[in-house]
């Protein structure tokens, strides 16, 4: 008896969100969507039970924008849970080893019952730590309820069971979102996280806000130094003006547009009905941005690792492990940054401060900087491209795939054969190669913005995540549209 | 006819998790609006138990 047999009671029951019956009129997908947008803002603001407000570290840190959610409420796990699980099953779908053909109705049933079990499980095992590994959700120093209070652990164990249904709640969300509204909810999530950042970091009336520092920059309360000297032009460019980083966020915007219209086009003909053409794009951005997740979740436990080994060791600034201090493994300063070790060269490139070694905003050495930067590269590189060919392959865009969809449409190359063969042996000149080449530059850009700074620090990988999901679910909505206007095109789509 | 790649399944924009149409007679369906009502019920409790505590 394989697993399967063994696991099917338990994944064939998993709880799932009703399919709709027939065709969702447009208008009524668009509401619940934004449903789910406005219980996702309202469930961010709902603080955690039991949590002493305003105190504090985020586990997530910097990948919070990738992540989304919002430390201390209900939403603290955001969509890291489902994104871990989404690494394992790519691994293990793109490795082969689950054994499952998701072709057959049967392992389409396992296989997601097996992703909900793993994102239930990551929530916990995400969960667990944020609470019990002290100091990211310090809990009050008492509460009493009705009459009764509670101890410090009881009021870890309340904060957990809130967390653990948050995560699971996410999960639900995705699924109504992706069943009964347009795109995704955790495309929605990645958005409303981004755009949310990237709106206060123009107009929030604060310091780092885009407009209010070029009014203090105005009125004078920020000292420009000589631009001739040159410590004017990096206010300017680098600090309180944000020239750079208004740069980098138009031409990141600019970029991912620009790119999502770079393809490679296969003409198809008909094979039946003569003048009936067609073509199939292969996208340049072909396994698109979301692989970009994966890869940098990856980056991300490994610094989660790193910080829940350096609050166990307490302020002690050097991690240790079994009362050896492992100076090799990382060296946290103050505000639990890592300065060195193996936690620091994994750490990705966050923003400008962290690598221009020559304004002195750095502790580093120029040559550590260096090794940073280039194992951050080397891995967004690398990561981007292998998780692009297993998105490819786990998504159904490969060469067997689409030649297997355009036969069964169908159509046809002009010129060549039709047989399914023939159509893949084609699809294999481009696909691969454009996969790599897609994934690898993907990667270049995510880490390029980080080091030049974006608006509202929302990360490189966070702003072309926004960007691309937003083209894509304009690219839906007009999809939709033009299936509304003409009920006929649903059938073509396949859809009804 | 030029999208290939929306046929096979119901792939969702993020697409990291999957959803396939075939459904099995086991599962336990949630009907989207109890997820709805789910996520406002336990936001307004815990709102209001740290409101009461």
């Amino acid at each position: 008896m394989g697993w399967k047999e063994a696991a099917e009671p338990v994944l064939t029951r998993m709880p799932a969100v009703q399919r709709p019956e027939g065709h969702v009129p447009f208008k009524r997908k668009l509401t619940w969507t934004a449903g789910i947008l406005v219980l996702y803002f309202f469930l961010t603001n709902i603080g955690l039970f039991g949590m002493e407000s305003g105190a504090g570290d985020d586990l997530f840190g910097e990948f919070r924008a990738v992540l989304a959610g919002e430390q201390g409420s209900l939403m603290q796990v955001g969509i890291g849970p489902i994104v871990t699980a989404s690494i394992v099953m790519q691994l293990l779908g793109g490795a082969n080893l689950l054994g499952l053909d998701t072709d057959d109705p049967r392992d389409q049933v396992l296989y997601q019952g097996l992703q909900k079990l793993l994102v239930i499980v990551m929530t916990a095992l995400t969960a667990l730590p944020m609470v019990f590994a002290g100091g990211f959700l310090p809990p009050q120093q008492s509460l009493t309820l009705g009459g009764f209070t509670f101890d410090q652990t009881q009021i870890q164990a309340l904060m957990f069971t809130q967390i653990f249904i948050g995560g699971v709640l996410i999960l639900y969300m995705d699924e109504v979102v992706s069943k009964w509204g347009v795109g995704s909810g955790i495309g929605l999530f990645i958005i409303a996280g981004v755009s949310q950042k990237l709106v206060t970091g123009f107009i929030q009336p604060a310091e780092g806000g885009f407009f209010y520092d070029w009014y203090r920059i105005f009125t004078g309360q920020v000292e420009v130094g000589s631009l001739v000297a040159g410590d004017g032009l990096y206010t300017l460019l680098l600090q309180d003006g944000h020239i750079i980083a208004l740069f980098t966020t138009l031409l990141i915007f600019g970029i991912v547009v620009y790119a999502e219209s770079v393809r490679v086009e296969i003409p198809l003909s008909h094979a039946r009905v003569k003048g009936a053409r067609g073509r199939f794009p292969v996208k340049l951005i072909y396994a698109s941005v979301l692989p970009m997740i994966l890869v940098r979740a990856l980056q991300a436990n490994v610094q989660f690792i790193g910080q829940i080994l350096n609050r166990q060791t307490g302020d002690a600034s050097t991690i240790a492990l079994l009362g050896r201090e492992l100076p090799w493994l990382g060296v946290y300063d103050s505000q639990g940054q890592p300065v060195s070790g193996f936690f620091y060269y994994t750490a990705p490139i966050y923003s400008p401060n962290d690598w221009m070694w020559w304004t002195g905003e750095v502790a580093q050495q120029a040559w550590m900087v260096m090794i940073r930067i280039s194992v951050d590269l080397t891995f967004m590189v690398i990561g981007g491209a292998i998780f692009a060919i297993f998105w490819v392959e786990t998504t159904n865009m490969g060469p067997e795939a689409t030649a297997r969809q355009i036969q069964n449409s169908g159509m046809q190359i002009p010129g060549f054969r039709q047989n399914v063969g023939v159509i893949e042996k084609v699809m294999e000149r481009y696909i691969p190669q454009v996969t790599v080449i897609g994934g690898a530059l993907v990667g270049i850009l995510a880490v390029w913005a980080n080091m030049l700074g974006t608006i509202g620090a929302v990360t490189g990988t966070g702003l072309l995540l926004a960007v691309s999901i937003t083209y894509k679910l304009y690219e839906e909505i007009a999809e939709e549209q033009m299936m509304e206007m003409h009920p006929m095109m649903r059938q073509m789509f396949g859809k009804e | 006819m030029d999208r290939g790649q929306n046929t096979g399944g119901l792939m969702s924009s993020a697409g990291l998790v999957r959803y396939f149409d075939s459904e099995d007679s086991n599962a336990i369906l949630i009907n989207p609006k109890t997820v709805i009502a789910t996520g406002v019920m336990v936001g307004v409790l815990v709102q209001l138990l740290t409101f009461v505590s």
